[in-house]
Order: C-alpha cells, then structure tokens, then sequence
C-alpha cells in the first residue's frame, strides 16, 4: 500500500509525437484509480512509465514520496497484470507464482505459504502444477493475478487485463477483481478502454485523450458531472446527446434554438450562462435525462420516433432531430414504436451547458 | 457405398506419386548403397570394405577432427549467433542494417568461402597485403596462416566455417527470439528480474526449442564438413569423415565400396549423436517440434549422403 503522485509526466516518441503529455495526478493510498480513453489516448503509456517498462521523457513518479522515474521496474516494487497476461510458459502455475519471490530471496517455507495463500484467493490451488498452456485464459489471467498478488506491492498495475476475456467471464472477473481490492487494500492502477468496467470499479476515474487528463473524478463525477464535451460523449451507452444552440433573449426569457427547435431555458441554467457572451452553447443531455410525458404543455419538444431499441430493463428510443439522432432511455413500460409521437422534457439539474469554442463546462 | 470406397483410396490415390517419388529416387539408392557396401567387386559378401576402413589410420584422425571441429566450432558459433541475435533483436538505429550484413556470408556457397579464404592465407594473399598496406607487418615478415601444425589448421578452419555459418544459426535464434511475446520479458523485469536473470530463466527457456534446432542443424552439418577443408588445404591435409568419403569416391579409383561403407558409417554416427543430443537436451515446450526435427534431420543427412 502506497501513494503514487505523477508530476508533468511526459513522453515524447520521435520528435514531436507525445504519447503522454504533462500528467499530474495524486493518488492515494489503497485508491483504486482507473485510466479511461480510447486507444491511442496514453493511458498505458502512462502506465508502463509508472512501471518503469518505459523510459520518461520529463516529469516524475513519486512512489512513497520516493522519486522512481529514473529506478529499474525491479526496484519500484510494483506489480503489473498483463493484458495478455505474460505468464511465462515454461513455469509450472506454481513456479510462475513463486519465481518473483524466489527472485526475492524469500525462505522457502515462506514462499510456499504465500503461493497457497494466493493461489486461494484466486482459487486456482487445484492448477498449480499444471503449465500454462494446460489452462483456459481465463484461468491464466487469474495466475498472472496471483503472480501479481504474491510479491505484495506497493502498487498494482493493470493492463487491460480483461479484454482479451469472454463477456461474461469479464464481468465476472470484475466482481472479483474488486472484491481482492477491498480484502488486500493495495493501491491499484486499472487501464481499460471499456468505461462500464471503469464505472464499476473505479474509486476515481482518469479519463485521458491524446496523451493528457481530460478529468479526475469518481464514477459519478465524471459522468453526471462531466467536465467536457469529449467526457461526457465518451461516458455512456448511449452517449450524452449534444445540441449546438443558438442563444436569443426574448420577453424577459433565454430561449436557445436551431432549425429544428427552439425552447426557453429553465431558470436554474439560465442563470450559468450569466457571465457567458457567445451566442452559441453545446447543450448536453444524457438520455436517460429526458423524460417522455404526455401533456404537451410541460414538454420542451415534440417528435415522432425513428426507431426503439427494447434493452429488457429499458428501451432506447431513437429520434431523429434535423440530421442528428437524438436517444432517450425510458423505462421498459409503457411500449413505444417506431413513428409514435411523442413530447418530450428532461431533467432540468442534469443539462450540462458546454462553451462553444473550448467545449468545456459552463459553471456560471 | 461407392461414396464411402472412394473416399478410403482418393487420400491414398492422392499421395502415390509422392511415394513413388521417394522409392525410386530415395528409397531405392539408399538401399542400394547400403547393400552394395557389404559386397566385393566380384558380388560376393564381404565385411572387407569396412574392415580397410576400421584399420585405416586416416579414419581414426579423421573421427578426432571431426568431433574437435564438431564441439569447437558448434560452441563457438552457437556463442557468436546467440550474442549477435539478442543485440540485432535490441531493434536500435541500424540494427536492419546490421542483419542484413550479417547475413552476406550465408548467401556464399561453400566453394566460394574456401576460394576468397584460400586466396586470403596464401603468402601473397589478400590479408598479408592489407596487413602490409596499413604497415602493421613488413614485406619479409609476412604471416605463413597456412604453415601451423595440424591444431592449429584446424582452429584456422574452425574460424573460417563460423565466419560462414553463424548468420544461419543467428537468423534461427533472432526468429525465435521475435517469437518471444515482449510482455513475458516485460514481467521478468517488473517481477525482480536483473538483464541477466531475465536472459537466463525466461528468455533462454522460452528459446529453447529455436537453441535445439539451431544447435541440432548445426552439429548435423558441423560432422558433414568437407569442402571448405579441401579448398583451403586439399585432400588428406587435415582429414575428416567426409572428406574421406569423397577422397575414396573420387580421388582413388577402385576404391567405390569402400566410399559406401564411409557413408554408411558417417549416416550411423550422425543418427547416434542426432538422438542422444534429442534425448538430453529433452522435449522442452517445443514438444511439438520434435517429430518434425528428426524428419528434417533424416531427410538432411539421407539427401547428402547418398544421393
């Protein structure tokens, strides 16, 4: 268990391709931190410069207060979990657990005790002298966990260590993965490109694109709260809806419109957009926000429905607005259908306003 | 009923000409050799041939070089190919090119080797006259490669076959090497390895099944050398086993059979080292390798022996 605290951290591939650029981030001890972004966005190369796999242009790592940047991954006493899960195949289960240790000069007695220890937590005990390529993926990814286990580290690294899992198996592993969380208390470091994985795991999520942070926040923060437009389009299936509105003054009202709507702003965010003077705002609109009633009069916007998409616990419902396809949630009753009219409204706490140009939050 | 009969013989039907390709071309010369050596001129059934050759005193020199080459020059060159692959697997600036220059000697054929080194040792060779040109020894003092005593002719031959053969165990070893997954390396160091435990319990096991055909290849080949020794000292200077082969073939007439019972004897001596090298140095995890290794090195020896 450790803090880690990353300042400006930096790598720069050729002259000016920045796989990671300036990342600054204080994580405490026994946090459960979670990098999210597409490929490409860093989040590993951030990871692997934690681990000391790859060399850092600038910036520092600060394990314990200690500064790594320049140590050898061997002296960082970290411990990483490998997308493709690395167990070396020549190794028995049991040697691949135990040879970190050995490395350690552990007493024999000890590393016995510590490979059962956590070869039950993964409950592989019955594998451990079987060899690799006797066992399912699934099972090896588990191996590289309790390799990972075995050494104690101060920081546990992961690599998207469920994608190359099945679906099942991979939400299955999460519930576990989270519950050694909770029973070891290491601090952790989760790469993954799936944000249902980061939602559910994650203490805080770091949300990065094109080598920097894009927002530090927990589960709910990032996404109720998001802090721009690329966060709050990347968080969600489906994504925030987004409007590109103009802005009018009229009768004493805020009214925003395009070609296709137009509706005053409630008086709650009206008052965001105080200090803000350009007449265009992005509106964001997570689809469950919106709410499907039937009085006219309380809705913001009629329109007939493209298509409904019934997910069991809910139905996504299509709509297509001007050249863009807007989706609601609503709840599985009662049934709509395609080219059914409906008015619609939507929370007025949860619109987020976006600046136009910058495309981050409006905050008033 | 038709359906399923023709389907029992169509694989059968499909690979016959394949087998009789091996019976009259490989199958069938074998045979004949084998046989022919344990008969006289005159077809009559004799243990002759082998017996000159057990009491030729070539034959025994000819079995001490043989394996002083063989272990020398298999380590030494197992050595060179293993460094020289892992700094080109580094993947710096001008490692692509490095391999491809690596690699110019394994494009030369025997025969060339022998020829540019031969014309290299001579007194008035190429090397003597760089040597001279960058003053580093003077016209009267010229170096006499070819003049040492029969160890060091063979150190000499020793040199000149690695110069040739070490690109072709590098580039087995590099394939392996970049068949090795970067993270099984990556976790070596994470999980408290140094560069040299890495090197020595993850990279070298994972290596393994390349180090044994590698090593395997080359040991076959190392016991068939020959010509690189004819071109550079000639006949019977420095004999080995299957320079004897070829002398009696081709230098001494009348001496035919005799050169059968020497190929039967290389191929016995080749198969016996082949399989106790495969029973030592173990199935690895390259299990699946090993029928197709022993293919490989019967259809080696069989196609240079006796074709």
């Amino acid at each position: 268990m450790a803090t880690l605290e990353l300042i400006k951290l930096s790598k720069r591939y050729g002259k000016n391709i920045w796989g990671a650029k300036n990342v600054n981030l204080k994580v405490n001890e026994g946090e459960f931190i979670v990098f999210l972004g597409p490929s490409g966005c860093g989040k590993t190369t951030t990871l692997r410069m934690i681990a000391g796999l790859e060399e850092v242009t600038e910036g520092q790592v600060i394990i314990d207060g200690n500064d790594v940047t320049y140590l050898e991954p061997r002296k960082r006493e970290v411990s990483m979990v490998f997308q493709s899960y690395a167990v070396w195949p020549h190794m028995t289960v049991y040697e691949n657990i135990a040879f970190p240790l050995r490395l350690k000069k552990e007493p024999k007695e000890n590393i016995d005790t510590v490979v059962r220890e956590v070869a039950a937590m993964v409950k592989i005990e019955e594998y451990l002298e079987r060899y690799p390529r006797q066992l399912s993926g699934g099972q090896r990814q588990r191996v590289a966990l309790a390799r990972a286990l075995a050494v104690k580290p101060k920081i546990f690294l992961m690599d998207e260590p469920l994608s190359n899992l099945d679906a099942k198996l991979r939400v299955k592993m999460r519930t576990e993965l989270k519950a050694i969380h909770s029973k070891t208390g290491a601090t952790t470091i989760f790469v993954t490109h799936d944000q249902s994985e980061a939602l559910s795991m994650a203490d805080r999520i770091v949300v990065m694109r094109n080598g920097h942070i894009e927002q530090v926040g927990t589960p709910d923060e990032v996404y109720f709260d998001s802090e721009n437009v690329f966060v709050a389009g990347f968080i969600g299936t489906p994504p925030t809806n987004f409007f590109k509105m103009n802005i009018k003054h009229e009768n004493n009202q805020l009214k925003v419109f395009n070609e296709n709507l137009e509706f005053a702003l409630p008086n709650k965010i009206k008052n965001l957009l105080n200090n803000y003077n350009k007449n265009q705002v992005i509106l964001g609109i997570r689809p469950e926000s919106f709410e499907i009633v039937e009085n006219r009069e309380n809705s913001y916007f009629t329109e007939k429905i493209l298509v409904v998409e019934p997910q069991g616990s809910h139905q996504i419902v299509a709509l297509e607005i001007g050249d863009q396809i807007v989706k609601i949630v609503a709840p599985s009753f009662p049934k709509y259908k395609a080219n059914d009219v409906i008015n619609i409204s939507f929370d007025e706490d949860r619109i987020m306003l976006f600046d136009i140009e910058t495309e981050k939050r409006i905050r008033g | 009923m038709k359906n399923t009969l023709e389907k029992k013989w169509v694989p059968y039907l499909l690979i016959t000409p394949t087998i009789l390709f091996y019976i009259i071309f490989w199958f069938r010369p074998v045979l004949t050799a084998i046989i022919y050596s344990f008969f006289d001129e005159s077809n009559i059934f004799t243990l002759n041939n082998y017996i000159y050759i057990f009491k030729d005193p070539f034959f025994k020199q000819a079995v001490f070089n043989t394996t002083i080459f063989v272990v020398i020059s298999v380590t030494l060159e197992f050595l060179i190919a293993l460094s020289l692959a892992l700094i080109i697997n580094k993947k710096f600036k001008g490692s692509q090119i490095l391999l491809s220059i690596s690699l110019i000697p394994m494009a030369l054929p025997a025969v060339a080797v022998g020829a540019m080194w031969s014309s290299g040792f001579a007194s008035y060779g190429w090397i003597n006259s760089i040597l001279y040109h960058f003053g580093i020894i003077d016209a009267n003092h010229k170096i006499l490669f070819l003049a040492g005593n029969d160890f060091q002719s063979l150190m000499l031959i020793i040199l000149i076959d690695a110069w040739q053969v070490i690109p072709f165990m590098m580039v087995i070893l590099l394939a392996g090497l970049q068949s090795i997954p970067k993270d099984s390396i990556e976790a070596g160091y994470i999980f408290g390895g140094t560069k040299f435990t890495v090197l020595k319990k993850i990279t070298m096991p994972m290596l393994k099944s390349s180090i044994q055909t590698a090593l395997i290849l080359r040991i076959i080949s190392a016991i068939q050398v020959w010509l690189i020794i004819v071109m550079i000292y000639g006949y019977r200077r420095i004999p080995v086993l299957l320079e004897e082969v070829v002398f009696y073939k081709k230098q001494v007439l009348g001496f035919y059979r005799v050169a059968l019972a020497y190929s039967v004897i290389v191929s016995i001596i080749v198969s016996i080292v082949s399989i106790i090298y495969l029973k030592v140095s173990g199935p690895s995890k390259g299990r699946k390798y090993k029928c197709t290794k022993v293919n490989h090195i019967k259809k080696y020896y069989i196609q240079h022996y006796f074709i």
